[in-house]
């Protein structure tokens, strides 16, 4: 993006395009005014002007990228940097007035650090004055949601003067998207006519539009109208109001239900590996935790080693890893990468793990409780050695930072990724479970350990299979997680008890039943953040319950935990092992 | 790569000669240093143990203070309450240290203050908190709410915002914080309804204060970010942040991924500094505000020479775990750094280590020119510093919007605005708008 | 999931010995250490130290009598402690009255929140009496309720472990949010007097070390006694073989419940003790963690005896004490790699080892002996 930018630019820069000096000129001026004022009117004189340079050049001073350089003994002048950088990491400069390369007295083209330059200032301000000069050039984007953002500025700003280019607009503009845009961003300018016709038009077509964004401007129309006495136009806004929150509620429920899916798999991703070595294996793995922290680890190991390598100080010696240096799409497949890895990574642990301690402990599972809580601190304060006490940065690749809005839900892509994500490997271990020679070997080990082992299974070795195969889905977790959440020593405490109650309330052993219930609580806790206020607001004036419920709406999420927590525990008394309990005849 | 065998071992040997025998020089003096090295808060607060013991470094390389070699104690504070307290127990009854530096999270000043008051210890305390606090025992370096909150606040509402949505962690630092907002706010005119998050009411339904909090450690933000996503919808809105440092990253890594920019709904956050960015999306939060007394690309000689001479210094430090690379200074390691040079310019003033000449100097009004330029004592045990508002940047430095000049630091600021810092705050432009303005 | 193989079931050591033992340690910390510190010999923070461990001690056995005694790991001893803890904090914060920061006539906690008026349900507990009571009613019927439920359908194992373990965790949930209006994260602190006696002094101090030892040992009598008996007997029984006792006739459930209840009481008076000694209680006691550290002290020092549980918690506890001071960068290495070691090579905890030296010190005296 960077580097199509950049392209660009010094296209640009380099063949000037006829008639576009002068738009540069008013820049450069605008660059150079004396104070904000003076800087924003002669900004404003591009205002309405179609001019292609204006959009990269605003978008450079924006960004830091336009520099003021003087000449020895001359006024300072603004220039823009291109090209790569060489050696001394100077980049050739190019004049913002006319697009020309620099030159110094002896005709040579001058090249300039940008680091050691000045960038162009530019205020909060300015910025606005320049988003308003962009969004009218933006008002004729061929790309329809850069229409669509300029005209929703537009009607925010209750812009009266853009009424009549807006309606022009109407008329020509097919996307649907847009269209509504462009309806609302009318009305809501109409809204601030003084004709209460005009006005009741506004908030009737709001309300036929069930625009979210103009709840707060109907709730002043409704103000207006109640100290203006006026009935009619009261109502009209009362009708408008309620269309729009009876909208408000379905996307609730469609973003709540999203939402659920969302946190319910990142539950069920970050237990399905204690599903397997707690639930088939019966370790209580309190370094579960740490597995998932391996495998964020190595995403981070791994995306540095895509870009400029990784330098590390363990217990005060420093240790440095070269890296790819790749950009673009190179660099942003490493999450790709990291996922098989950080498996790898935590399986490894994983094996480690079950081999120095877990294999003594079989027949003493609490006793696995406090050997592995051992590990889980050991291998806490290793990482914060290793990696630093401070969290790590893990960036997101492009293709997992969008978004996409369906009918005013908002749906990111991690999210949706997450949800995809959960799904395949959810299928994987269930395929791999009953579908391989090694499933077979893994269940059978689980559900009868002396008569695997007459069988001829080497029961040893598949139990560190097994355990290798939860670790690793663990580290599979933590991968995940660096793209939610932080990377640090201490990320797995965080997950630890949620990821043993979904284990638990699903059944021990049971595949199905860790899904149903990481699915199932998740839901559970986001209706109880989403819809708990309203109905504490309905039970305020309940004796001593109203009392604790009273101020939820400010913290309603720790309260959906709470609750979570509390439905667990009666859960539990109703279906004592679960939701699908493993039946079996004996007795201890 | 080095050979590990010899740090290692004389880490160990390190280890058993403070076990054999603790040093009882007569030519050093002991400083403590309590910090949580391990724990969920061994993230923010390493840095400042890292930065406190380069400090006493320096101060030793230049003779030490009063002629006498500074000694540090460290000990880890674990991020466990009840054992900070422990901790500080053991430095003053124990160790006998002459003064105590560290605490991060207000809960762990809270915890030691008694210890402190009862053995009449002082314990300079560098990170922004709630104010509401003034205790003779306690050096607060830290920044106040009206050196940080209210400027910001003041900040957004110059540009034009209008809605403001209170967001934190839900500890007392964040409470204490967005009911002193809550009452600015109103007290400039902002209507109650454009004010989100939602409110506290006591028993008789009557608004006693406002904010939306969130757990310590709490990982899921859609909820919460699809609420900013609705309240911002209508334009003009920001959200005023006292995230804890950690729970920062699922926040704006959902804040961005829903679309939500700092262009329409730009956050000014009170807990994330230069050192908070290592471990955040930096390039998804540009234009982000914040506000703190320092930042460190303030452009001043001071600043340079004492990021460089860190940099130095952390280049040939052998502290097991200690971070090389990529590290960078934030204002709680630089208000440590000025506390340590204010408490020599206090003794040195003093002429004596005891708490009770030292206090009395710290009173009487000590300065010191630090990286964030000039810091003054204060009889109320707080600091008059300069105030800086800035917006990040992709490399996740700070670039300087505004910045105010002595700012007095005011910790009472509940129900009353007796105290308005604007008077004493120099407006106005030098240079370009909005230049990073250098304060010398 | 393979059950756990019944541990065999242990001699009671002869009572002559033991009770020499408890003799001994009440006569070392009720009169010994006290005596010490009032003649200058240890300084207060030690002796104040020692308290704490004291009350950590009594945690331990609280967990031990569930899971050494009667096979029960609770992970959520740590909810009851605390909770015996902020009762009689509460206590101690209304005895602050107007010297709080704010010198308001309500804890400073609530003058933050915004409040002006102190809530109802604080309003008793200015009665030291009522604060009292409540130390042992609210764990009690917290306890008495989950435990109830818990055993009545029969949860046991791994279930109860991570089911007391879900309590504590929503317990402390609920403590962190400030609208709970019991000070949030920083829980109480700052206290300034219990009954009058201002707990800044050293002999206030002294005096709640002697309380916390006189009850501690008449915890380990009563403990001791109740093995002894018929009582015992089956709650051993139920350790050994639930189903057994229970097809024996015995109600299993209402001796669990009963047991339950006791140990949370008396972690409940643990917690109630450590509050004025260490000056601190919040939410952080209530976590998971800590309740698996109470876990480790007796793992460490041996579990189902008297003894271990107390000297593991003193054990582990003075390490961590001198660890986090002497090696601050590695003491969470060198705790959990003796928590490792100690499951894996010495499962009987500490005061198994000179059993397993025994031998090590006949094979090191057997060739030295011909020499001789």
């Amino acid at each position: 993006m960077r580097n199509l930018f950049a392209a660009i630019v010094a296209l640009l820069a380099l063949f000037p395009a006829a008639g576009a000096e002068e738009a540069r000129e008013v820049i450069r001026r605008a660059v150079l005014g004396k104070d904000e004022a003076a800087q924003a009117a002669v900004l404003n004189e591009l205002m309405g002007r179609a001019d292609d340079v204006i959009q990269p050049l605003l978008d450079a001073w924006r960004k830091d990228r336009i520099f003021l350089h003087a000449a020895p003994g001359a006024a300072p002048s603004p220039v823009l940097l291109v090209g790569d950088k060489d050696a001394k990491r100077s980049q050739k400069a190019v004049i913002l007035a006319t697009g020309l390369p620099l030159r110094d007295a002896a005709g040579q083209e001058v090249r300039l650090v940008a680091d050691e330059l000045e960038t162009a200032p530019h205020s909060a301000n300015l910025r606005r004055v320049m988003k308003a000069v962009l969004d009218l050039t933006d008002l004729s984007s061929p790309i329809a949601a850069k229409r669509q953002a300029a005209i929703a500025a537009i009607g925010q700003a209750q812009q009266s003067e853009k009424l009549p280019v807006l309606e022009r607009r109407l008329k020509t503009e097919a996307d649907p998207k847009v269209v509504k845009a462009l309806r609302e961003a009318v009305a809501l300018i109409r809204l601030k006519s003084k004709e209460a016709a005009v006005k009741a038009d506004a908030l009737r077509e709001l309300a036929d539009l069930k625009s979210l964004a103009s709840t707060d401007f109907i709730k002043t129309a409704i103000k207006e109208a109640e100290s203006a006495n006026d009935a009619q136009l009261l109502a009209a806004g009362v009708d408008a109001l309620k269309a729009v929150n009876t909208h408000r509620g379905f996307v609730d429920f469609g973003g709540t239900i999203f939402r659920s899916l969302s946190l319910g798999s990142i539950l069920l991703i970050v237990a399905l590996g204690l599903a397997i070595t707690f639930g088939l294996m019966g370790v209580i793995n309190m370094a579960h935790g740490e597995m998932i922290a391996i495998g964020a680890y190595t995403t981070y190991v791994v995306q540095n080693l895509f870009g400029s390598g990784l330098a590390l100080s363990p217990f005060g010696w420093s240790l440095s890893l070269p890296g790819l240096h790749a950009t673009g799409w190179l660099q942003e497949s490493y999450f790709l990468f990291a996922l098989p890895l950080s498996f790898l990574a935590a399986a490894c642990a994983g094996v480690l793990l079950e081999r120095s301690v877990i294999r003594f402990l079989y027949r003493r599972p609490l006793e696995s409780l406090l050997a592995t809580w051992g590990v889980s601190l050991l291998l806490q304060q290793l990482l914060r050695l290793t990696f630093g006490a401070n969290n790590v940065q893990v960036g997101s690749p492009a293709y997992l930072s969008g978004n996409w809005v369906v009918g005013d839900i908002l749906l990111g892509w991690n999210r949706v990724f997450v949800i995809g994500f959960a799904a395949v490997v959810v299928l994987g271990v269930w395929l791999v479970l009953t579908r391989t020679p090694l499933g077979l070997l893994i269940r059978s080990v689980t559900q009868n350990r002396a008569m695997a082992s007459c069988m001829g299974v080497r029961t040893e070795r598949v139990n560190t299979l097994t355990f290798a195969l939860g670790s690793g889905l663990a580290g599979l977790a933590g991968a995940f997680l660096s793209q939610i959440g932080n990377v640090g020593p201490s990320l797995g405490q965080s997950y630890i008890v949620d990821s043993f109650m979904v284990v638990v309330v699903g059944g021990v052993g049971n595949l199905v039943g860790t899904v149903v219930s990481g699915i199932g609580i998740g839901s559970f806790d986001q209706f109880v953040q989403q819809y708990s206020p309203s109905v504490a607001g309905a039970l305020a004036n309940v004796p001593v319950v109203g009392g604790f419920l009273q101020n939820l709406a400010q913290d309603s999420a720790v309260f959906g935990k709470i609750l979570v927590l509390c439905a667990i525990i009666l859960f539990l008394q109703w279906r004592p092992s679960g939701l699908f309990a493993a039946r079996s005849r004996s007795l201890d | 790569m080095k050979k590990p065998s010899n740090r290692v071992l004389a880490a160990c040997a390190l280890a058993l000669a403070s076990l054999v025998a603790p040093a009882k020089a007569q030519d050093t003096v002991k400083v403590g240093v309590l910090h949580s090295l391990s724990g969920t808060m061994a993230i923010s607060e390493t840095s400042l143990r890292d930065v406190l013991l380069f400090t006493f470094d320096e101060i030793n390389a230049k003779g030490g203070v009063l002629g006498r070699k500074i000694e540090p104690v460290v000990v880890d504070g674990a991020s466990n309450w009840p054992l900070f307290a422990e901790k500080s127990k053991q430095l003053l009854e124990q160790d006998k240290v002459a003064v105590t530096f560290g605490c991060w999270t207000s809960v762990s000043r809270k915890s030691c203050l008694p210890v402190f008051e009862k053995n009449n210890g002082l314990l300079f305390y560098p990170v922004q908190y709630e104010g509401e606090e003034e205790s003779p025992n306690v050096a607060y370096t830290a920044e106040a709410v009206n050196q940080q909150a209210t400027p910001a606040v003041d900040y957004l509402l110059a540009q034009g915002v209008k809605k403001f949505y209170l967001l934190g962690s839900d500890y007392v630092y964040p409470q204490t914080t967005n009911l002193v907002l809550l009452e600015y706010l109103l007290s400039k005119g902002v209507p109650i309804e454009n004010i989100g998050g939602g409110f506290r009411k006591d028993a008789s339904g009557k608004i006693i204060s406002a904010g939306k909090y969130t757990p310590f450690g709490h990982t899921d933000y859609q909820q919460i970010v699809a609420e900013i996503k609705q309240f911002s919808s209508g334009g003009g809105a920001a959200v005023v942040s006292t995230l804890n440092g950690d729970t920062n990253v699922p926040f704006f890594k959902e804040y961005a991924a829903s679309g939500l920019t700092a262009e329409t709904c730009p956050v000014v956050s009170f807990s994330i500094s230069e050192d908070e960015f290592r471990g955040l999306p930096a390039d998804k939060l540009v234009g982000q505000l914040g506000c703190w007394t320092y930042f460190q690309t303030i452009k001043s000689p001071a600043n340079a020479k004492f990021i460089a001479d860190f940099q130095a210094w952390l280049a040939k430090s052998t502290v097991p775990g200690i971070v090389k690379d990529g590290r960078v200074t934030c204002s709680p390691m630089v208000l440590s750094y000025n506390g340590v040079y204010l408490w020599k310019a206090c003794v040195e003033k003093a002429g004596s280590f005891e708490v009770d000449k030292v206090r009395a100097a710290w009173k009487s009004g000590v300065s010191f020119d630090g990286p964030g330029g000039k810091v003054t004592t204060q009889p109320n045990m707080h600091l008059t510093k300069n105030v800086f508002i800035g917006e990040t940047k992709a490399d996740g430095q700070f670039k300087i919007l505004k910045s105010y000049v002595n700012v007095f630091g005011e910790p009472w600021l509940m129900g009353k605005f007796k105290y308005d810092f604007r008077s004493t705050v120099i407006l106005g432009r030098v240079g370009g708008p909005g230049r990073a303005r250098p304060l010398h | 999931m393979p059950s756990p193989a019944p541990e065999p079931l242990r001699p009671p050591a002869p009572l002559s010995d033991a009770s020499a033992a408890i003799l001994l340690f009440a006569a070392v910390t009720i009169l010994i250490m006290p005596a010490l510190d009032a003649g200058g010999v240890i300084d207060h923070f030690t002796l104040n130290l020692w308290g704490k461990y004291l009350c950590y001690a009594l945690l331990a056995l609280s967990v031990d009598l569930l899971w050494g005694g009667t096979g029960l790991l609770s992970l959520g001893q740590g909810l009851f402690f605390a909770l015996g803890g902020y009762m009689h904090g509460m206590y101690l914060m209304r005895m602050i009255g107007d010297q709080g920061q704010y010198h308001k006539p309500i804890p400073d906690f609530l003058v933050f929140l915004g409040w002006t008026d102190l809530p109802a349900f604080w309003k008793p507990f200015e009665h030291f009496s009522f604060a009292m009571l409540m130390v042992f009613l609210l764990p009690g019927l917290v306890a008495g309720i989950f435990g109830w439920l818990a055993f009545r359908s029969r949860i046991k194992g791994v279930y109860f472990s991570i089911l007391t373990q879900a309590l504590t965790y929503a317990g402390a949930l609920i403590f962190f949010r400030n609208n709970t209006l019991m000070g949030g994260n920083n829980g109480f602190t700052d206290f300034k007097q219990v009954l009058g006696f201002p707990l800044r002094e050293p002999a206030t101090q002294r005096g709640l070390f002697v309380l916390t030892a006189a009850v501690l040992v008449g915890v380990i009598v009563l403990l001791r006694w109740l093995r002894g008996t018929k009582f015992g007997l089956v709650q051993r029984a139920i350790r050994d073989g639930e189903n057994r006792t229970l097809f024996s006739g015995y109600a299993t459930p209402a001796f669990k419940l009963f047991l339950f209840v006791l140990a949370a009481l008396i972690a409940a008076i643990g917690g109630a003790l450590y509050v004025p000694q260490v000056g601190i209680i919040n939410p952080s006691d209530m976590t998971p963690d800590k309740s698996l550290e109470a876990i480790v002290w007796v793992a460490v020092g041996g579990r189902g005896t008297l003894v271990g549980p107390i000297l593991g918690a003193v054990f582990v506890n003075f390490l961590k004490s001198y660890a986090t001071r002497a090696i601050p960068d590695l003491w969470l290495i060198l705790l959990g790699g003796l928590f490792l070691l100690v499951v894996l090579f010495l499962p009987g905890g500490l005061v198994s080892l000179p059993e397993k030296l025994r031998p090590l010190w006949r094979r090191f005296r057997a060739p030295a002996a011909p020499a001789a």
